[in-house]
């Protein structure tokens, strides 16, 4: 079963791909309609708690990605250090981190 | 359904992007090539190539790359026909636009448009959002070389890295 952090990421996933469907398309892949994907991201979204819902989509509102990787400890959001008292919870994957200067919510890379 | 094979301009805040052959050769790489796959269906191949993703170091979580992958392939295969798969995504889970490629002797049933088996597999991760907008020029640039039943065989042939690359920088 995913965890908070993965599904969130699994619904920017979908999102990107509704953005790239068309374009997709006409590069020549099969694929079918967007109502089948908007479908699949509505059930994703039941399975997250509403906080974290509502969290995602008023960054989504604000910035390009709602979720934003973290490299060498740095926010690629804002560029701010993480405080080492997140980085092992956030490595963990254990808990949804919100970045303490852009907001977003954060995913390690490393 | 009919496919259609070639490179189409892609836009994006009104510039082309522009992607030739020898361009790709910057998304392959080593760590991310199999002569040999041992998967022999569809999710086992998705799975054997993500896991290259994995051991490279390019991505930490294979679950959420395979979920990205599988949702893809509900809405139809990426099996675009001629013994060729190409799946494809972008994925917060990406650092970097990258290719893995995988070789089936025996071939694998992909759920092509054409119903054949697929032996050539191709997987390509992007991140959400690339500054310079390289995912859909090659995923474009990618079908038109494999559109070329020359590539394709020469492809079917090879059984190191070094080859595999000299297709890719044979092609006109």
């Amino acid at each position: 079963m995913l965890k908070h952090l993965e599904l969130l990421v699994a619904l920017q996933d979908l999102d990107v791909m509704i953005t790239d469907i068309d374009e997709v398309k006409q590069i020549g892949f099969k694929v079918g309609g967007k109502e089948k994907l908007k479908e699949a991201r509505s059930q994703l979204a039941e399975k997250l708690s509403k906080p974290l819902l509502y969290n995602y989509e008023n960054l989504r509102k604000r910035y390009k990605r709602a979720i934003i990787p973290v490299k060498d400890d740095i926010c690629l959001g804002c560029f701010m250090r993480i405080p080492t008292s997140l980085i092992t919870r956030g490595r963990s994957d254990q808990d949804v981190i919100n970045c303490e200067g852009c907001g977003r919510v954060l995913y390690w890379y490393d | 359904m009919q496919i259609v094979w070639g490179n189409k301009k892609h836009t994006k805040e009104g510039k082309d992007i522009k992607m030739e052959t020898k361009d790709l050769l910057d998304y392959f790489s080593e760590d991310l090539f199999i002569s040999q796959m041992k998967a022999s269906t569809k999710d086992a191949s998705l799975d054997e190539l993500a896991s290259l993703f994995v051991k490279s170091k390019i991505i930490r979580k294979k679950s959420i790359v395979l979920e990205m992958l599988q949702k893809r392939e509900t809405l139809g295969s990426t099996g675009i026909g001629k013994g060729v798969a190409i799946p494809h995504g972008r994925t917060t889970a990406a650092m970097d636009v990258k290719i893995a490629f995988g070789k089936s002797e025996q071939g694998m049933d992909f759920d092509s448009i054409d119903n054949k088996p697929v032996n050539l597999v191709f997987m390509v991760l992007a991140p959400p959002h690339d500054e310079n907008n390289r995912y859909l020029p090659i995923l474009g640039k990618l079908v038109e070389v494999l559109s070329g039943v020359k590539n394709r065989n020469k492809l079917k042939k090879v059984e190191t890295f070094d080859e595999f690359i000299q297709v890719f920088n044979g092609v006109d």
